[in-house]
């Protein structure tokens, strides 16, 4: 039974990421709600309601041009949240985190297991956001299933900005800072509700440096089947903020927990 | 003999404040080894770099003969480590916290269960296994806890205040508990400021003040070496305490006073009667003495939190 080697990284983040599929599978209505049919319920209103009221964006009704963006900002918060007052809990109220170092654990497994957990919510909520849309017919085209890799680069992303703040804040109040002062600006002015256009040139160049308006673009031109070098450009953005935000992270991540 | 613990003058500051101040011991395997002393003495931060919460800023720190600086997962795989605290998980089972734990360790499969629930035998907690954790009292916690340090089977325990904020019921579990781990052959070291606690369970004890080894011994010899046999003790009003402290040096007796009394050291030559001829009868006591006596004469400071003169 003894374990004769030290475990892997991968067995150490696969076993912090079993932890909380564990306790999901616990709660996963309340989740359902959250995740799943809230999104749902802003499809339905600003989909079909505004929608109706919008004329052809792009060539495409205002539902098509919405899904995407809907599917980024929800997969978007799901990853960010669950990764901040979640995880802000195991740092400092339950010490879990502390506990998970007394065994072969290091901190960089216990971030990247953290990490996958939070874009693996995320996906099943992009899962479960898509079945329910596509049953209903609200999608446009189905090929935007082939755009589910690029919503998990960008949910990996998001969680591990959310790991990041988490390593930083003193307590649940100063989440407000990155989720109002960051992350709603995102999701409003990434290209999601209405076409970066209708902002002023300056505000669009700013709106080029946001993760979520590389997603949803990427996102959009999959559906749409647009394969062009703005994909690739948008996916190695995302890639390249990936890889940067994650040396920043480990290290904070790490001197938080052992000091 | 085989070390499981050595310890070369290490130290550690935060924000430019010295906790741990240049400490050197060793703890052999087998031993019931404790660190005294008050709350605050720093030696909560040298069990936190035994178990790697804290860097060891200078000096050097092997364990089962391995460096925490080179070789810290492999030490962490073969210690258990109890915190102040538990650090349970309150959303899982009895069952799953275990679980989760032991896959943390890299076990995995029928026989990491098994392991599970033999352990949860040994400590009467089976069939709680499927309850979840915030409905256990302190004392069930604590002990979940213990076996939870037990999943890997480590040569060295590592506890911070085993019995703090325990009821005399589970305080007493956890001394036969810990009894039993050392029979067994494991290492064990605790921080307490409990001097029953330390006279009772440990081989040794290291008195820590103010980040610096004072004193290491087996607690018996501690008490020996600074008291004595026997002790009295006096307690009287405040504003006399000079008078009899001036007596009692007059007589050339070692004393130290504490609060609101004294104590005072007998020796042969002194016998009750001589001692006090004259006194104004305070409130009197031959005792034998203690270790929070001994830590009382090295440092003027008792153990307890708040006994500070």
């Amino acid at each position: 039974m003894k374990s004769l080697s030290l475990p892997t990284t991968w067995e150490s983040m696969r076993s912090v990421w079993s932890r909380n599929f564990l306790q999901f599978r616990k709660t996963w209505l309340v989740s359902i709600f959250w995740i799943v049919l809230e999104p749902l319920f802003v499809l339905g209103a600003l989909g079909y309601g505004l929608g109706s009221y919008v004329p052809q964006v792009h060539g495409t009704s205002y539902l098509e041009f919405f899904f995407p963006a809907l599917l980024c900002n929800t997969t978007m918060l799901v990853a960010f949240f669950e990764c901040t007052y979640a995880n802000f809990t195991k740092l400092s109220h339950t010490k879990l985190y502390h506990t998970a170092l007394y065994t072969p654990m290091m901190p960089n497994h216990l971030l990247g297991g953290e990490i996958l957990w939070g874009a693996s919510k995320a996906m099943f909520s992009a899962v479960g956001v898509l079945i329910i849309a596509l049953a209903l017919g609200a999608v446009g085209s189905a090929k935007i299933i082939l755009a589910l890799p690029v919503i998990f680069l960008s949910s990996c992303f998001f969680a591990m900005l959310g790991m990041l703040f988490t390593s930083l804040v003193k307590n649940y109040d100063q989440i407000i800072y990155p989720s109002s002062g960051l992350i709603v600006p995102l999701s409003l002015f990434s290209g999601t509700y209405f076409p970066l256009e209708a902002m002023p040139k300056a505000l669009q160049v700013i709106a080029y440096l946001s993760p979520l308006t590389h997603a949803v673009s990427a996102t959009r031109a999959i559906q749409q089947g647009q394969f062009s070098a703005m994909l690739v450009i948008n996916i190695a953005f995302l890639i390249l903020l990936l890889v940067g935000l994650s040396r920043i992270t480990a290290r904070s991540f790490e001197r938080r927990l052992i000091d | 003999m085989e070390l499981a613990i050595e310890i070369r003058n290490l130290k550690k500051s935060f924000g430019g404040r010295s906790v741990v101040n240049g400490v050197t011991f060793d703890v052999p395997k087998g031993e019931c080894f404790g660190l005294l002393g008050p709350n605050g003495a720093g030696k909560t931060t040298i069990l936190r770099m035994l178990s790697g919460s804290t860097r060891v800023q200078e000096g050097e720190l092997f364990m089962l003969g391995l460096s925490i600086q080179s070789s810290l997962r492999e030490i962490k795989s073969r210690i258990g480590v109890v915190p102040q605290g538990d650090g349970l998980d309150p959303e899982l089972t009895v069952f799953e916290n275990l679980l989760i734990y032991s896959r943390y360790l890299g076990f995995q499969g029928l026989g990491a269960e098994d392991r599970i629930h033999e352990l949860l035998k040994s400590v009467a907690l089976d069939d709680r296994a499927e309850q979840l954790v915030d409905t256990l009292s302190g004392g069930l916690k604590r002990r979940l806890a213990f076996i939870r340090a037990l999943l890997a089977d480590p040569e060295l325990l590592i506890l911070d205040e085993p019995t703090a904020q325990l009821d005399p019921q589970a305080r007493n579990w956890t001394w036969d508990f810990l009894r039993g781990e050392r029979e067994r052959g494991r290492t064990i070291i605790i921080t307490t400021h409990d001097m029953t606690e330390a006279e009772l369970l440990c081989d040794r004890v290291a008195l820590i003040s103010k980040g610096r080894l004072i004193d290491l011994e087996t607690p018996k010899n501690l008490i020996e070496k600074y008291w004595g046999p026997e002790v009295i003790e006096l307690k009287m009003n405040r504003t006399d305490i000079g008078y009899y402290s001036n007596r009692l040096r007059e007589r050339k007796v070692e004393y130290q006073v504490f609060g609101d009394s004294i104590l005072a050291k007998t020796t042969p030559e002194f016998t009750q009667g001589d001692l006090f001829k004259g006194f104004k009868s305070p409130l009197m006591a031959v005792r034998k003495p203690n270790l929070n006596d001994v830590f009382l004469k090295l440092t003027g400071t008792g153990l307890q939190e708040g006994e500070s003169i």
